[in-house]
């Protein structure tokens, strides 16, 4: 079977914020279905993320989204009648109700007849299951309600691309589980590329997964693939091993070991999150060790 | 017609249901009709077998319309009526410096600065009004548009609409009701003439220039830089020891003319800059906006 054409191509993308390198020479190709973008606090998610949404231009390199180049303005803005994009941190404004915020997003996306309008602000918000609050004021609403807001306004005009940042942020795991099973049906027939710091959520939605670190691409493959830098590397032990370059008491007592493992040990088949940590080095398994 | 059934109770037949279902009858025949619906489950069910499915859907659709219409405040209604687009409107009623509040807060500061001039005397009574007028528009400005101030600067970023459509809109909104203000407050001047007028053209200089230097640095920083500016030029030309008015004569008001066509100029060569973030941090800074 031929893998499915591109439908982003990132080459060679570099952005400075500051004085920070953000993005260095960042490579990659998205295809249609869900993409799990992870990596550590710092590494560039957020910049790239919103270079593919057209709000950052780099300073070097290209992006070619859905067969457009956001670098000439037509084409810039035929993308962003193309995409939708969920922000880490959205804004609302103070007074307005869940229905009106989604609609003054809609007029944003230049959607102007009202009539057909408002039906699909009612659709997308039906979609994320806020139809019934619709008229409440969002400063009204939990945390996760506000963060299903966030991804309804990026749902409008049904986008080709779907960007979210960390949209799982703050969630329950019920809601979770009803982001999941959304985000998978979205992920059919339109790209979905979504950064999180849960590897629990890669491995249930997305059938790619690329790992950022220091702004450098570090991981494009399949969720089993990534798991797989780690085969030969996850053992048991009664204690914690010393060699081991993080090692944490599980469940049933005993230690999950990660590193070079000792001649005869128990080896322990690995999961992404342990191919993500000993692919990030020391640092990072001491971070999620901890 | 009508008539009663086996019971006893009055029921609309289908003749008299047809007619009304086609609009054929009379004002009072209708309102009948309609108050017997409302109470009769038989005859509801019974005219509701007689209507159109697509025109009960399109009733429906509207309905619901109706209950979904965000509300219009009074900026918003005025807007419209002034023949604005709905959806254009929209996105200016989000505009703080559209608000009543601000507008009143407007008002008051150029009422302060009326009633300033008739404690003075002499050639320069206009002279605070003259100096403070033209700062409203950029103060409006300065709330109206923005990384860090419009809460839905990051996703207006995303959208098709464009930054720069969207702050040129705000800013021609703000700058034309402050005009507004400023025009009728100015009726009230001590000294009427055409000199009361020597505000307008140092607004739209001075909201053409922080525009322009908006394409360079941070919209909020332009303004401040702007607004630095003019307050300075004020205190410099106008205060004591050698107090002049050259800001608001024939020479200043020419400069002001020019400094509008320049930032105009640099701002229509320079307007790609708008379109995106910049690197500025766009995180909404006030609390109680943040959507988390």
């Amino acid at each position: 079977m031929t893998p499915p054409a591109p439908t982003v191509r990132v080459r060679d993308l570099g952005i400075t914020l500051g004085r920070t390198r953000a993005l260095d020479g960042v490579t990659l190709d998205l295809v249609p279905g869900v993409t799990g973008l992870l990596g550590p606090n710092g590494a560039g998610k957020t910049t790239l993320l919103r270079v593919l949404a057209t709000v950052s231009a780099p300073d070097s390199g290209s992006v070619h989204a859905l067969g457009l180049d956001p670098r000439r303005t037509d084409q810039r803005l035929d993308l962003r009648g193309r995409l939708g994009y969920m922000p880490q941190e959205p804004g609302f404004h103070a007074r307005f109700t869940v229905f009106e915020f989604v609609d003054y997003v809609a007029i944003l996306k230049e959607l102007h007849q009202r009539r057909a309008r408002h039906q699909e602000v009612r659709r997308v918000l039906e979609l994320v299951g806020l139809d019934a609050v619709r008229g409440k004021q969002i400063k009204a609403l939990s945390g996760g309600m506000r963060r299903r807001v966030a991804l309804a306004q990026a749902l409008l005009g049904d986008p080709d691309l779907l960007v979210l940042d960390e949209p799982t942020a703050g969630l329950d795991p019920e809601q979770r589980l009803r982001f999941r099973e959304l985000v998978s049906r979205l992920g059919e027939g339109r790209t979905v590329l979504l950064s999180t710091h849960q590897t629990e959520d890669v491995v249930a939605l997305a059938q790619q997964v690329l790992v950022l670190h220091l702004g450098r691409l570090r991981f494009a493959g399949t969720p089993l693939e990534l798991a797989g830098l780690a085969r030969g590397h996850v053992w048991h032990s009664q204690e914690r091993d010393p060699g081991a370059l993080a090692a944490w008491r599980t469940g049933t007592g005993q230690h999950r070991n990660i590193g070079d493992p000792p001649a005869g040990a128990e080896l322990l088949e690995p999961t992404l999150e342990d191919g993500y940590l000993l692919l990030l080095g020391g640092d990072q398994v001491e971070e999620a060790a901890a | 017609m009508g008539g009663p059934d086996t019971t006893g109770a009055w029921h609309a037949d289908g003749a008299l249901l047809a007619a009304y279902d086609d609009q054929r009858l009379d004002a009072a025949a209708r309102w009948s009709v309609e108050a017997h619906l409302t109470s009769c489950a038989a005859c509801r069910f019974q005219a509701g077998a007689l209507v159109d499915p697509a025109r009960l859907e399109r009733v429906r659709a509207a309905l619901i319309d109706a209950v979904d219409q965000p509300r219009a405040g009074v900026a918003e209604r005025l807007l419209v009526r002034l023949g604005v687009a709905d959806h254009t409107a929209r996105l200016l009623a989000a505009t703080p410096a559209l608000r009543g509040s601000w507008l009143l807060a407007v008002a008051a500061a150029l009422g302060f600065a009326v009633a300033a001039g008739w404690t003075r005397s002499g050639q320069d009574a206009n002279l605070v009004f003259l100096c403070v007028a033209p700062l409203l528009p950029l103060a409006g400005i300065a709330v109206a548009y923005g990384p860090g101030i419009d809460p839905t600067y990051e996703i207006g970023l995303a959208a098709p609409l464009g930054s720069f459509r969207l702050l040129l809109l705000r800013a021609a909104a703000v700058l034309g009701t402050a005009t507004l203000l400023a025009a009728v407050a100015s009726l009230a001047l001590p000294q009427l003439g055409p000199g009361a007028a020597g505000w307008l053209l140092p607004s739209l200089g001075l909201t053409a220039c922080s525009l322009a230097l908006a394409t360079t640095v941070e919209p909020l920083r332009a303004i401040g830089i702007t607004a630095g500016a003019w307050i300075l030029a004020v205190v410099v030309t106008v205060m004591p020891p050698a107090p002049s008015s050259v800001l608001f004569a024939v020479a200043g008001q020419v400069g002001f003319v020019a400094l509008a066509l320049l930032g105009a100029g640099v701002l229509l060569v320079r307007r790609g800059r708008f379109e995106s973030d910049r690197g500025f941090d766009t995180t909404p800074r006030f609390a109680a906006r943040r959507l988390r």
